[in-house]
């Protein structure tokens, strides 16, 4: 009974030993795990064509800028942002001329007329905000 | 804004700078200018939240510093107009490429792969499926077109050039778990990318109309919205590997979506149950001018999803209750009610709405809001506010109306519209604020 139980015990620890991948005399290297090949999901995005900034100004004193609102987020931020920007102009710069601009549409859609209007009033620069 | 920027300064040579809140500042001056403009727009950032402020905050962010240059803001706008351009801002033509993707990874273990999936975000995060050359190649032989046939170019979040081919749909579909015969509906659902994104929790929403519904397994019946079929789950899945894989999604680089959603895991991809349909009731995609043979896939795209809860009884009326909760949507002007077989036809029996128009009409004529729930959503006052403001009607009666005023937020009743989907166990129905894109033809993908 005694020899019975003895190999029924190396038995099993034979077959712990072998399913934990090691070999009954000793250590052995793991099995390499299969290596695959797959394809890529990855699409290769294009980058845009650079375009370069307009020249900056030298000073902007006896300048005129036009500030814009783009009429995003509702009612009132940019509004009242756009003016306090204006108010320090007058009050840090007063030789810089500011013109406050309201976007026509939403802030979704473009306003090519409001760019020709300010070209055509020789607008030396723009500050355009505000999004977020 | 930066197109804005660079409209002013390309056409007419005015040297312009934006300002822009700090959670999208770097889009604009990241991929922004890498993949859509090409136009370095010098930024300066104020701190978020901008909007909702007292002027006392927007004062202190005039004093306080841009947080892109840490110098005074007024001084980094000055500064934006004045200091000579750099090298790079003055460089144009085409830059040199991002080195092509090659067609197949490295070899490696399958551990390792799905460690690289995650690592760059091919992946929703639920175990994918690998996409083998056999598995890819059993996949396409769910369409009839090329693998190297250009499905689309303008892919990119805001038209960016992604070019992708029907090979790369079909390793979507292989990692989304799809079978070949759903191919061309994830093919047809990949010509409408990009699909709507927003820093806030915009959703999208699938509908499947036509034969190729009943000839995929697709539920639309009982369970039909929850993970009951796996045409519908694997669908809905490959939407949300597209968005991310092929247009190139990631949060915080291409996308800032505060929240999220959840609806986004399965993007609500369901099938119309065209069969339950009663009398006079057509299907969505025959609505919209397709015909009942064509089988087509809509993306719709909203924010809100408001649920019965229980069944409809004979003290109050579906429609009643539709109207109440339709209060809770934001009142841009479109909504979508999904509604159970049971619903539609008693809306048609003992309601007497002779088909979806008539309920969109009677919504349209009996949802009543207050002026200042209106105008109180921001989606409603950044994107209607400044049509009422240039005097579009009915808005700019709209707008001058006293707080209190009732209004009927939907004055195009063709903008409310149903899907009937459902089993017929309940007589449930959603209110949603979801409305549709530009169906896309499922046939052509065969």
């Amino acid at each position: 009974m005694m020899r019975r139980r003895l190999v029924s015990l190396g038995l099993l620890a034979a077959a712990l030993l072998s399913g934990a991948g090691l070999s009954s005399g000793g250590a052995a290297a793991a099995a390499e795990p299969a290596r695959i090949t797959v394809l890529n999901p990855a699409v290769t995005a294009q980058f845009a064509d650079r375009v370069p900034l307009a020249p900056r100004l030298d000073t902007l004193d006896g300048k005129t800028l036009y500030l814009v609102d783009t009429n995003w987020g509702g009612f009132g931020n940019n509004d009242l942002l756009l003016k306090e920007m204006q108010a320090w102009f007058a009050t840090n710069l007063p030789r810089v001329t500011t013109v406050l601009k309201v976007k026509q549409g939403n802030f979704v859609t473009d306003d090519p007329a409001l760019w020709r209007e300010i070209a055509e009033a020789r607008a030396d620069g723009v500050i355009i905000g505000v999004a977020g | 804004m930066s197109r804005e920027a660079g409209s002013i300064e390309q056409q007419y040579g005015i040297p312009t700078v934006a300002v822009a809140g700090e959670n999208v500042v770097p889009f604009g001056i990241g991929a922004n200018v890498s993949y859509n403009t090409g136009m370095p727009i010098r930024y300066a950032a104020v701190p978020f939240p901008f909007s909702g402020q007292k002027l006392e905050v927007l004062r202190r962010y005039i004093e306080g510093n841009d947080l892109v240059s840490g110098k005074p803001l007024m001084q980094a706008l000055v500064d934006g107009l004045t200091k000579p351009l750099t090298a790079d801002e003055r460089s144009s033509g085409t830059p040199s490429q991002a080195k092509a993707e090659p067609r197949l990874l490295p070899a490696d273990t399958e551990d390792n792969l799905h460690r690289l999936f995650q690592a760059n975000h091919w992946t929703d995060f639920n175990p994918i499926i690998l996409p083998t050359e056999e598995r890819v190649a059993a996949m396409l032989r769910g369409t009839s077109h090329q693998p190297d046939e250009i499905v689309k170019t303008a892919a990119g979040t805001l038209g960016a050039n992604r070019p992708f081919t029907v090979e790369k749909v079909a390793i979507i579909a292989v990692m989304a778990g799809a079978r070949p015969e759903h191919l061309p509906v994830i093919l047809a659902l990949a010509t409408l990318v990009p699909y709507q994104d927003s820093t806030t929790s915009i959703a999208n929403m699938v509908v499947v109309n036509g034969p190729i519904r009943n000839e995929i397994g697709m539920n639309s019946g009982l369970g039909a919205l929850g993970p009951n079929a796996e045409a519908n789950a694997v669908i809905g899945r490959a939407m949300t590997l597209i968005h991310k894989v092929i247009q190139g999604y990631q949060e915080g680089v291409t996308g800032f979506a505060s929240l999220s959603n959840p609806l986004r895991y399965n993007n609500l991809t369901m099938a119309e149950n065209e069969e339950a349909l009663p009398p006079g009731w057509v299907p969505f995609h025959v609505q919209v001018g397709f015909k009942p043979e064509d089988s087509v896939v809509t993306v719709f795209s909203g924010w809100n999803f408001v649920n019965s809860a229980g069944w409809v009884e004979q003290h109050y009326a579906p429609q009643q209750l539709m109207r109440d909760y339709m209060r809770a949507l934001p009142g841009h002007g479109s909504a979508t009610i999904l509604l159970d077989p049971s619903v539609a036809e008693l809306l048609r029996n003992a309601q007497g709405f002779a088909n979806k128009a008539a309920l969109g009409e009677w919504l349209a004529r009996n949802v009543e809001v207050t002026a200042a729930t209106f105008w109180g959503n921001s989606i409603v006052s950044s994107m209607i506010g400044p049509l009422a403001d240039q005097g579009l009607e009915p808005y700019a009666t709209w707008r001058k109306e006293s707080p209190e005023t009732l209004i009927q937020p939907y004055p195009n009743a063709g903008n409310i519209r149903a899907v009937v989907v459902g089993g017929n166990s309940a007589s449930v129905w959603f209110v949603t604020d979801f409305r549709p894109g530009r169906g896309a033809s499922i046939d052509a993908w065969r």
